[in-house]
């Protein structure tokens, strides 16, 4: 493997960890905007809370695919952003509304005084619709880019991305699976926050319902597959091993789940979309884009990778022992806090909610 | 209807504008969490600790906006200008590289920081705001190193409009990110610390005069106003290494359209393209000569060394410099103003001295944009400086200007939200007496 190859294995394990952990996040957003029922509040609040202190985190992993290919792969990343302008552009407009609707809506809400900033209510809304409308619009543009028909300067126009059968089939999946990753999540933390049987029960059915849905979604993929990126259907054998290691994963999350085994599901929901992520990886390589921006086209020159690689690595070490620190001390029970994380019961999540 | 240059300029130059803002208060507000915060530890302090925890709010709210907004740009740059990612994003990689790196540590920590009152002992959480405050500044170095590179590129071996050979270290090499870097710094303190006074400030031509409000003000206006005249001096270093890495930036900079032995310091004024001269300037006769060379008869380079395809819009550039040195010098003169009152005592009692300061915030903004723009529009026509032209980078695709008014529409409505909700932040407290007053209010 030469330096560049190594950048773009780094590329891959930052996209894996941004469609884990950011995409348990908009998967979170979601399920704001399909909270229902009589704990409808205690749903919005669990899913603010579980959020909260890392979403900044996990959205980082983003900008560091971003600048993994420009520094990496900087003619892929010109032809990425000529042929999926629309679907990018999208998805930046998603990314910066969710974000800050979230925080507008944490820091607008009700004060001592029982007065909200003008405007919290619709930003709650603003928050859920980007959070659905994102993962659509990224799992469009991945796919995309391996249906082989995106000419290198763009010239098919800026819904091309949109009329591949298999891109939308993409998006829809990485909706679903985004929801699913969340829902698993959010079943733990509503059970290490104690908050209560019947908000746990919520979150694991949701969770069930979204692999049910993610599993119809991936079948439907395969065919399609076929017709749509030849290229990738050619070399499927080399995806065998981590597709089927996916597909276990998502089999093992749903026992897990079915016998409220939340701690060790949320690992197997996480290991389904990641074995995705790296079956479609090694079915593309060398293509970033296929046909059109490959490794060897598109690296930067061999000392540029090779001081990349050095800074990711370096970088790599710095963050993760920080990230750790920043999951455990999250999960850490604040003492005078009186909020959710008291384990009392369900009472609490919707006391913040009004709060 | 707009041509795809002037849109994708319009969209940077707004985008750009927009995060900027939350950038340099990222850059400085940990700073002053830390002293604060510190001096609560050390004196057991309730007001110290109030204003902590009062910042940190408002840290988090600016933050959230500063994170989307900075990945607007790292797509934008693909988007609006792929032919300069194409060339040169393995140049700029690895600055930007290790930005993202600082992006992660500053998240991580300030989610540490922000959630871990409650978690962590006093001592422990006011290490975690360490880091942020480090890794917002280190960001700020990285992004700015690398716009430096655009302005004096260096390092790099070319054929048929393909990087062959790059120098990793490119960036870090170009002779104009010292002046650079520096310069943005000191603007971001300065643009923090008079945010923040002019908060308090206004709080006590209210007539709050508590030491809430005092300390306040005194942290924030001391940060800014012991900053303005260092940053006379370092704006003075970064115009020596424009005059001498871009000769034709200095001109348009400076006005002087012809290189002239005793050049004439040229103050406003527009550039008419008919005569070749400035128009409506007050000059003084042969003071850029000596600012520049300390000889009143030195050659300054004009536009004219260069052919007119190659020379920026003089008349904003020109405006935009004067604006920020203009602001600058009086920034200076409210800190001498300020050091004078001090002294007698009367600093935060003296209303025109306070209104001063609250003016002083929304300025110090202007000065930080003008600079940009000065700086920006005066590299025109190149997007790095002798090698490619903005016009060759720009993106093809129809719909930018589209693009641009979303983007437009978009930020306007952050920015009603983000000034309510600030504005709730900065209303209305009186003195906290107990711990947990704080912690309800905060």
């Amino acid at each position: 493997m030469t330096a560049a190859d190594w950048v773009l294995a780094a590329i891959m394990l930052g996209l894996t960890a941004y469609a884990v952990l950011g995409g348990a996040d908009f998967g979170g957003g979601v399920w704001d905007l399909l909270a229902t029922g009589p704990r409808r509040g205690a749903q919005r609040a669990l899913i603010a809370r579980s959020m909260g202190p890392v979403w900044e985190a996990n959205h980082v992993w983003l900008v560091f695919v971003v600048i993994g290919l420009f520094s990496g792969f900087p003619r892929a990343f010109g032809v990425l952003s000529r042929v999926l302008v629309l679907p990018l552009a999208l998805a930046l407009l998603g990314i910066v509304l969710r974000g800050a609707a979230f925080a507008y809506r944490q820091y607008g809400r009700p004060d001592p005084s029982g007065q909200a900033v003008r405007g919290t209510v619709v930003w709650g809304r603003v928050f859920a619709v980007a959070s659905t409308v994102t993962p659509f619009v990224l799992g469009v543009a991945g796919a995309a880019v391996a249906t082989g028909r995106l000419p290198a300067d763009g010239s098919t126009g800026a819904l091309a991305p949109f009329r591949s059968p298999l891109a939308l089939i993409a998006g829809a999946l990485a909706l679903a699976t985004c929801a699913f990753l969340a829902a698993v999540f959010l079943c733990r933390d509503a059970e290490v926050a104690g908050a209560g049987p019947a908000l746990v029960a919520d979150f694991r059915r949701r969770a069930l319902a979204a692999a049910t849905v993610a599993g119809v979604l991936a079948l439907a993929a395969l065919p399609v597959m076929w017709a749509d990126a030849p290229t990738l259907a050619g070399r499927f054998g080399r995806a065998l091993g981590p597709a089927v290691a996916s597909v276990l994963a998502g089999a093992v999350a749903l026992v897990l789940l079915w016998h409220h085994r939340f701690g060790a599901a949320r690992i197997a929901a996480a290991a389904a979309p990641a074995g995705l992520l790296w079956g479609w990886g090694l079915a593309q390589y060398p293509w970033l884009v296929v046909g059109v921006a490959d490794v060897a086209n598109s690296a930067a020159p061999p000392a540029t990778s090779a001081a990349v690689l050095i800074v990711l690595t370096t970088g790599m070490i710095l963050v993760t022992p920080a990230l750790v620190l920043l999951l455990r001390v999250v999960r850490r029970a604040a003492p005078t806090d009186g909020s959710v994380s008291t384990p009392t019961g369900s009472s609490d999540v919707r006391s913040t909610v009004e709060a | 209807m707009l041509d795809n240059l002037t849109a994708a300029r319009e969209q940077m130059a707004l985008s750009l504008s927009f995060h900027i803002v939350f950038a340099v208060l990222g850059v400085g507000l940990p700073w002053l969490l830390l002293f604060a915060e510190g001096q609560a530890l050390r004196r057991g302090d309730l007001v110290w600790y109030a204003l902590a925890r009062k910042w940190a709010k408002a840290v988090a709210v600016l933050f959230a906006i500063g994170a989307v907004s900075g990945t607007v740009l790292s797509f934008e740059f693909g988007l609006l200008w792929p032919t300069f990612m194409e060339r040169y994003g393995g140049v700029l990689g690895l600055p930007f590289t290790m930005e993202a790196f600082a992006f992660f540590l500053e998240a991580i920590f300030l989610g540490l920081y922000l959630y871990g009152w409650d978690r962590l002992s006093p001592r422990a959480h006011w290490w975690t705001g360490v880091p942020v405050a480090i890794s917002g500044m280190a960001s700020a170095i990285f992004v700015t190193t690398a716009n430096a590179w655009m302005n004096a590129p260096v390092g790099l071996v070319e054929s048929a409009g393909r990087t062959v050979v790059a120098e990793p270290l490119a960036p870090f090499l170009a002779p104009t990110a010292g002046p650079q870097v520096v310069h943005l710094l000191v603007a971001a303190l300065m643009v923090t610390g008079f945010g923040v006074a002019a908060v308090y400030a206004t709080g006590l031509l209210r007539g709050r005069r508590d030491a809430y409000h005092r300390r306040g003000f005194a942290t924030g206006s001391t940060l800014a106003l012991a900053l303005a005249p260092i940053q006379g001096i370092v704006g003075d270093w970064a115009s020596r290494a424009v005059a001498r890495y871009q000769p034709v930036k200095f001109a348009a900079l400076e006005g002087l359209p012809r290189t002239s032995a005793g050049a004439p310091l040229s103050l406003g004024g527009v550039y008419d393209p008919a005569t070749d001269r400035m128009r409506g300037a007050i000059e003084i006769p042969r003071g850029l000569s000596l600012l520049l060379h300390a000889d009143p008869t030195a050659v300054v380079s004009g536009l004219d060394v260069v052919p007119p395809g190659d020379r920026p819009p003089v008349t904003v550039t020109h405006l935009a410099f004067d604006l920020m040195v203009g602001l600058g010098t009086g920034m200076i003169a409210l800190a001498v103003a300020g050091l004078w009152l001090w002294r007698r005592r009367r600093a935060t009692s003296t209303r025109w001295f306070l209104r001063a300061v609250v003016l002083a915030a929304p300025a110090s903004v202007a000065a930080l944009l003008a600079g940009w723009v000065a700086t920006e529009v005066g590299r025109q026509p190149w997007i790095v400086y002798r090698l490619l032209r903005t016009s060759d980078a720009v993106a093809t695709q129809p719909g930018l200007e589209l693009f641009l008014y979303v983007t437009a529409a978009v930020y306007a409505v952050l920015t009603i939200s983000l000034v309510a909700i600030l504005r709730r932040l900065a209303t209305g407290a009186p003195m906290p007496q107990t711990r947990d007053e704080v912690e309800v209010r905060a």
